[in-house]
């Protein structure tokens, strides 16, 4: 595998309407869609809320080979979800394979599951795909600010998510470095049993964690070279403000979210 | 052993809205024995090249030969076959002891303890480091200098058939550079190793390379012997690149006296024409 070719958060281009608008709003309209999600029961509910995020990613003009992309890791759980509805409920009996029984009920339950589960990850798909990390954990730490009255230190939190979000792609290139010249020594990564494996780790995570202790000294001291003290009373450059496309953008969301509903739920 | 690269491209994360070209068709022979020298400036795909070369990274397209056999995704180089470096080594050091470093490689490979011994303290005193004396120590103990020895030692321990080496005396002291670059120039003169090594001081380059490549923007724009292309001055200037401070000081000597004054690559040579101005003048 070539750890490079990773994309973390999966941040796609764009100067679409759903890229421009303010990620805060975005953030409270894909937890509203779970939540709706939830509450929904039936296909009729689904299909309008499949439909709005259909029309969402149309919109953003993220490509299909993209959204696959990011659909890849969770694949293996939607077909296991499947599966096990298929084949692990009672009642009318569809077909039956050999010792394997299929129900009326467990295909629609399964169906239902699998649609319900691929609509949430796409949801928070979406969401990363249009926002770029950093606007993302700005975003999150300004939705936290309420939580800095409980004494709960809401923008070191934020702080904290976007170093660490500043240090994926650093970290994954240094560690395919440090791959690839270990296995040039005869280190084995990859392959091989469990016990090759772990042993094989060694010499990968010993420098792994020496440079990562480094990196955090330095960044330490940088910002404390600079005055770093803390969030309070401090401002920010890159100010978040609602405009008139986050009201377009709140308004059809909820629109579509009460169609769902009321198709799914109250009718 | 003989590398070859033929028509080498390479495109990070191709199809894809980050993708980066950082190789454009390169060819390039690595001849058994030479010291081939990679310039160029930052950036400009040199690491890469040697990446590609080791037969780490496998190019988006073109073929990659070691000797008489093909290296691909499948094909990988028999360990052992190639001494690799990145930049800065000592970041890899993981053992607790400096001669366990060392000896990962050999010990992988399968040898037995007496050849393991032997191929540690010939590599740790090939680099110029005392076995005896730190073979014990935890490499972390060490100060960056020898780390990088260390590093080195591991893989030399390999004996590999070419090394490759990419920037190897970046962050050590000015002392210690010189040193290293001696050590290495004596080490392939005395077992005929293959060396590829990448850089941008043409200094260092000057006292390393028989031969040189510059690369610029992921394509290769000169290659040559050592003399015609460090002393081309307006050939480096076009790639960001300084020549040697004894070719400067040539060409300084050349406009103040008017005369042409041959580019000296090496202090000596440097020194032997001053000689001869200063007789000129007397």
């Amino acid at each position: 595998m070539q750890i490079s070719n990773m994309v973390v958060g999966q941040f796609y281009p764009g100067t679409s309407i759903l890229h421009r608008v303010d990620p805060r709003t975005k953030i409270i309209a894909a937890c509203a869609f779970v939540i709706v999600l939830f509450m929904v029961n039936g296909f009729e509910g689904l299909a309008v809320m499949g439909a709005g995020l259909a029309a969402v990613i149309a919109l953003a003009g993220i490509p299909l080979s993209w959204l696959w992309r990011g659909l890849k890791p969770v694949l293996f759980l939607l077909v296991i979800t499947f599966a096990f509805q298929l084949f692990l409920s009672g009642g009318e009996e569809l077909w039956r394979l050999g010792p394997v029984t299929v129900y009326r009920a467990g295909l629609v339950q399964g169906a239902f599951l699998t649609a319900r589960l691929l609509l949430l990850v796409l949801s928070g798909s979406i969401l990363t795909f249009s926002t770029p990390p950093v606007l993302l954990t700005d975003a999150l730490g300004r939705l936290m600010e309420p939580l800095a009255k409980l004494k709960i230190p809401a923008y070191e939190l934020a702080l904290m998510m976007t170093i660490a979000l500043r240090f994926i792609p650093t970290l994954v290139m240094e560690v395919d470095r440090i791959i690839k010249a270990q296995k040039a020594r005869g280190a084995v990564t990859s392959g091989g049993g469990l016990l090759v494996r772990a042993r094989g780790i060694m010499p990968v995570l010993v420098p792994l964690f020496v440079m990562s202790f480094r990196h955090a000294d330095e960044l330490a001291l940088a910002m404390e070279s600079r005055c770093w003290r803390g969030g309070r009373g401090r401002t920010i450059r890159r100010k978040l403000a609602f405009s008139n496309k986050d009201a377009v953008f709140a308004t059809v969301v909820l629109a579509v979210l009460a169609a769902s509903l009321w198709m799914g739920r109250f009718r | 052993m003989r590398l070859e690269l033929e028509n080498v491209s390479m495109v990070y994360q191709s199809g894809t809205p980050f993708s980066a070209r950082a190789l454009e068709d390169v060819s390039l022979t690595v001849e058994p024995g030479e010291r081939l020298a990679v310039a160029g400036p930052v950036g400009s795909g040199k690491s890469t090249l040697l990446a590609i070369l080791a037969g780490v990274e496998t190019p988006t397209s073109g073929r990659v030969i070691h000797g008489t056999r093909e290296i691909s995704r499948r094909q990988t180089p028999p360990p052992g076959s190639i001494g690799l470096a990145f930049q800065s080594p000592e970041n890899c050091l993981f053992e607790k002891t400096v001669y366990s470093d060392v000896s990962f490689a050999p010990r992988r490979q399968g040898l037995d303890g007496q050849e393991v011994r032997r191929r540690v303290e010939n590599s740790l005193a090939a680099v110029g480091t005392d076995p005896a004396s730190i073979g014990q120590r935890s490499p972390f103990s060490l100060s960056i200098g020898e780390q990088r020895r260390v590093a080195l030692a591991g893989v030399l321990a390999m004996e590999p058939r070419a090394l490759l080496l990419d920037e190897p005396t970046a962050y050590l002291d000015p002392a210690a550079r010189r040193e290293l670059i001696m050590q290495l120039v004596e080490l392939n003169e005395q077992t005929g190793v293959t060396m590829v090594m990448v850089g941008h001081d043409m200094d260092e380059l000057a006292r390393f390379a028989g031969r040189l490549v510059i690369i610029d923007g992921g394509r290769k724009v000169a290659e040559g012997r050592a003399e015609s292309i460090l002393t081309d001055s307006a050939l480096l200037a076009g790639h960001s690149l300084d020549p040697p401070g004894t070719v400067e000081l040539c060409s300084l000597l050349s406009a103040a006296t008017g005369d042409q004054v041959a580019p000296a690559l090496s202090e000596e040579q440097a020194i032997e024409t001053l000689m001869q101005i200063m007789e000129g003048k007397c």
